[in-house]
C-alpha cells in the first residue's frame, strides 16, 4: 500500500508575461511520503518552474499545491519550516567561512542555538569538511562548496528536501558523498524531490521519477518499470530520449 | 530576536572583511573634509571679507601713508604685506604680483599725499577765517592707485575704498584741528589743548555687532563649520553604495533566493543591514567630528564649534543615518544589476549634495536653488547641523529636520515594500 500523500500538485499553470506558451501547463501529480521523486527534463521543460511553486517562492497562475494537505499559498510560512531548499546556484557569502555560512542559515531556520552547534559539527564532520570549516567559502573547492550548500538546506531537520540539480559540477568523491548521505536522510523519513540531468544518478537514486517536458508529464513511475515499459530502452536515458527526443533544447 | 542578532553578526562580519569597502567608507570621507576645507578656506574668507592678500606701496611716508598702513595692518580684512619675496613692494613688483594670483589688491599711496591734504586744508582753514591764501598754479593733488586682480569681488573692492576714505577722512579731520588749533592759538591763549586733543581722539559713534546665535563665542560660517557637517553627511549618504553592493551580491549570490524559502521575513535581513549601515554611518559621523575638533586646527584652520546640545547632534546624526541607509536599501532594490545601483546611487546622492548645500552653502545660491534645496534630505541634515553648530540651538530646534529625516526613512522603505513585492510577483 502506497504512503501517504506529502504534496499534491492539482491541475496548477504557470504563464509568464511575454511567453505565449505556459512554463508549466495543467500538471497534476503527488508524491508520497519517504519518496526519493525525481523531476527529469531537458532545459525549459518547466522543472526549476514546478520546484520553485512547490517550495512557495511563487504562486501558480492557477491550481492548487497542498503540502500536508493544506493549501501552500495559506499556509505558506508554517509550511516553510518543514521545507529544506538547496538551490542550484552555491546560495553562500563566499566572504564567510563555511561554519559561518552554516550558523547562519540555521539561525535563520530557528534552530537553537546549542542544538545548532551540535548539527553543525555533525554534519561537517560527516561531509568531511571539519578540517576546512573556518577557512573562507571563497577559497573552497567546487565540491566543498556544493557540501556546505547541501547542509546549509538540511540544518534544520526538514520533512521535504528540494534539491535543483545538487551534484552539478562536482567530482566523482564529491557525488557519491552527497548522493550518500541523501540516501541516510531518506532513510530517516526524510522526503526528497530532486532535479538533474544526470540520469544514470537519478535512476539509482530514485524511487519515482515524473518526465517532463513543454510543461507536462510524459512519463511517471518507478526508474525500472519505466525502463521495462518502454521497448528498446536499457536505462533511464533511452527512455528519456525516446520521450523527449534527440532535438537540441534552448 | 536571535535571527536578528545572527542577520546583524553576518552583516558585520561581511563588512569587516570587505577591508577595501571598509576602508572607503572612512579614508574617503577623512581626505574629503581635508581637501575641501582646505580648498573652500580661501572662498570662505573672502566671503566673510577676511584675510585677503594685500600688498601696500607707501611711498608718502607721511601721516596719510603711515594712517593707512596702521589702519590696514588692523583690520582683519586684509592679510597685509609690505614686501614681495622679500623684497620691498614696488608698483611693478606689485602689478606683477597681482597678475600671478599672490594678490589680490595692491595699493600705493603717492608721494606728497599728506602734503597735498595738508595745503588743501591751510586753503580751507585760511579762506574760513577771513584770510584767503591766494595759490600760484594748479592746487596740490594726490592719487592713491589701486591695482586689482580680475577676480577679485565687486564687494571687496567696496569695502576696500571705504576703508581708505574713512583713513582720508580722519587724517584730513586731524590735519583740520590741528591746523583750526594753530590759527586759534595764535589769537587765544592754549591753557586746555591736551584736553583738546583727547576729545579730538574719542570715537562718538560706535558699531556693536551682534550674531543671532545662542553661542556664546564667534559662531559664523567659516570652512570648517560649513565642510566638517556638509562632507560628513555626503559621505554618510555615500553609504547607499555599499548598501546597494551587499543587496545586489545576495541577489547574484543566491542568498535571497535562499530567504524566500526560509520562514522568516526578507525585511529581517534588510532590518539587520538597516541597523549595521546606520552604526556605520554614525562612527563615521564621530571620525569627522574629531577631525573638525583635533585634525584640522592643527593645519591652521578654526576649531569646529559643536553649540550647546550634543544630544541633539546625536538625533540629527542617527537621523541622517537612517534616512541614508533606507535610501540605500531602496536603491538596491529597485536596481538590477550591480552596475545599474551604483550609477544610480552615485549620481543621485551627488545631485542630491550639490542641491542640498553640500558643494556650495544653500546661502549663497540663487533664490529659486535655494527653494529646491530644501527638498533635499541632505539639506536637512546640513540646515539641522547648522542650527546646532552656527545658531547655538536645541532639541526643539533640531526637531522638524530630525522628523523629516525619520520621514524620508519612512518612506524609503516603504518604498522598498512595495518594489519588492511587484518584483515578487
Amino acid at each position: 500500500m502506497q504512503s501517504e500523500s506529502v504534496i499534491d500538485v492539482i491541475e496548477i499553470t504557470k504563464s509568464f508575461d511575454g511567453n505565449d506558451a505556459p512554463a508549466v501547463d495543467n500538471l497534476s501529480f503527488s508524491i508520497h511520503k519517504n519518496e526519493t521523486f525525481g523531476l527529469l527534463g531537458p532545459n525549459g521543460a518547466g522543472k526549476t518552474t514546478t520546484i520553485s511553486m512547490l517550495c512557495g517562492l511563487f504562486n501558480p497562475t492557477s491550481g492548487t499545491i497542498k503540502v500536508h494537505g493544506e493549501d501552500l499559498r495559506v499556509h505558506l510560512k508554517e509550511i516553510k519550516r518543514d521545507l529544506g531548499v538547496v538551490p542550484q546556484d552555491i546560495a553562500l557569502y563566499p566572504t564567510l567561512t563555511g561554519r559561518e555560512n552554516l550558523n547562519f542559515y540555521g539561525a535563520m531556520y530557528g534552530v537553537e542555538k546549542a542544538e545548532l552547534s551540535d548539527r553543525v559539527e555533525t554534519w561537517l564532520d560527516k561531509f568531511g569538511m571539519t578540517r576546512s570549516a573556518d577557512k573562507r567559502v571563497q577559497s573552497y573547492s567546487g565540491g566543498m562548496k556544493r557540501r556546505i550548500n547541501l547542509i546549509a538546506g538540511i540544518l534544520h531537520n526538514p520533512k521535504i528536501l528540494f534539491l535543483d540539480e545538487p551534484t552539478v559540477g562536482v567530482d566523482v568523491q564529491s557525488r557519491a558523498a552527497i548522493m550518500g548521505h541523501l540516501k541516510e536522510l531518506n532513510d530517516v523519513g526524510m522526503t526528497i524531490i530532486y532535479t538533474s540531468h544526470h540520469l544514470e544518478e537519478a535512476e539509482k537514486f530514485c524511487s519515482d521519477v515524473a518526465i517532463i517536458d513543454h510543461g507536462r508529464i510524459i512519463a511517471r513511475g518507478n526508474p525500472s518499470d519505466l525502463i521495462t515499459a518502454h521497448e528498446g530502452c536499457v536505462n533511464l536515458e533511452d527512455v528519456f530520449l525516446k520521450l523527449t527526443t534527440t532535438a537540441l533544447r534552448d | 530576536m536571535r535571527r536578528l542578532l545572527a542577520a546583524m553578526k553576518k552583516e558585520m562580519l561581511l563588512l569587516v572583511r570587505d577591508g577595501i569597502g571598509l576602508s572607503i567608507l572612512f579614508i574617503m570621507p577623512m581626505l574629503l573634509i581635508f581637501v575641501m576645507t582646505l580648498i573652500q578656506d580661501a572662498a570662505f574668507r573672502t566671503l566673510n571679507e577676511q584675510g585677503i592678500p594685500v600688498v601696500f606701496i607707501n611711498k608718502d611716508q607721511d601721516t596719510l601713508g603711515n594712517r593707512i598702513e596702521q589702519g590696514l595692518k588692523d583690520t582683519e580684512l586684509c592679510d597685509f604685506h609690505t614686501r614681495i619675496d622679500g623684497e620691498i613692494a614696488t608698483e611693478e613688483s606689485a602689478r606683477t604680483a597681482i597678475k600671478e594670483g599672490k594678490f589680490l589688491i595692491g595699493i600705493i599711496i603717492p608721494e606728497g599725499a599728506t602734503d597735498a591734504i595738508e595745503d588743501n586744508i591751510i586753503g580751507i582753514v585760511s579762506e574760513s577765517m577771513g584770510d584767503p591764501i591766494v595759490q600760484e598754479g594748479d592746487p596740490t593733488q594726490a592719487e592713491i592707485k589701486l591695482i586689482i586682480d580680475p577676480v577679485a569681488s565687486k564687494s571687496f573692492i567696496t569695502t576696500i575704498t571705504s576703508q581708505l576714505r574713512e583713513f582720508i577722512s580722519s587724517v584730513k579731520t586731524r590735519i583740520m584741528f590741528e591746523t583750526f588749533k594753530e590759527e586759534i592759538g595764535e589769537l587765544i591763549p592754549a591753557g586746555d589743548a591736551e584736553i583738546k586733543d583727547s576729545y579730538a581722539q574719542r570715537e562718538v559713534i560706535t558699531y556693536d555687532q551682534e550674531y543671532a546665535s545662542e553661542l556664546t563665542g564667534e559662531a559664523k560660517p567659516n570652512s570648517v563649520q560649513h565642510n566638517v557637517p556638509a562632507w560628513t553627511i555626503f559621505a554618510m549618504f555615500f553609504i547607499v553604495i555599499p548598501i546597494v553592493g551587499s543587496v545586489m551580491k545576495e541577489k547574484q549570490e543566491g542568498s535571497v533566493f535562499r530567504f524566500h524559502t526560509i520562514p522568516a521575513s526578507y525585511f529581517l535581513q534588510i532590518n539587520a543591514k538597516l541597523i549595521i549601515f546606520a552604526c556605520v554611518c554614525l562612527i563615521q559621523f564621530l571620525l569627522m567630528l574629531s577631525i573638525g575638533l583635533v585634525f584640522l586646527p592643527m593645519l591652521g584652520l578654526p576649531v569646529l564649534n559643536l553649540g550647546n546640545s550634543y544630544f541633539s547632534i546625536f538625533l540629527v546624526a542617527l537621523a541622517c543615518s537612517f534616512a541614508a541607509t533606507g535610501y540605500g536599501v531602496l536603491v538596491g532594490t529597485l536596481a538590477s544589476t550591480q552596475q545599474q545601483g551604483a550609477i544610480l546611487g552615485s549620481l543621485s546622492i551627488l545631485v542630491l549634495s550639490a542641491l542640498g548645500g553640500i558643494w556650495v552653502p544653500a546661502y549663497i545660491m540663487p533664490d529659486a536653488m535655494r527653494s529646491i534645496s530644501e527638498l533635499s534630505p541632505l539639506h536637512w541634515a546640513l540646515d539641522g547641523f547648522y542650527a546646532l553648530f552656527l545658531r547655538g540651538g536645541g532639541m526643539l530646534d533640531v526637531l522638524p529636520h530630525v522628523g523629516k529625516l525619520f520621514l524620508f526613512f519612512g518612506v524609503c522603505i516603504g518604498l522598498t515594500a512595495l518594489i519588492k513585492r511587484a518584483k515578487q510577483k
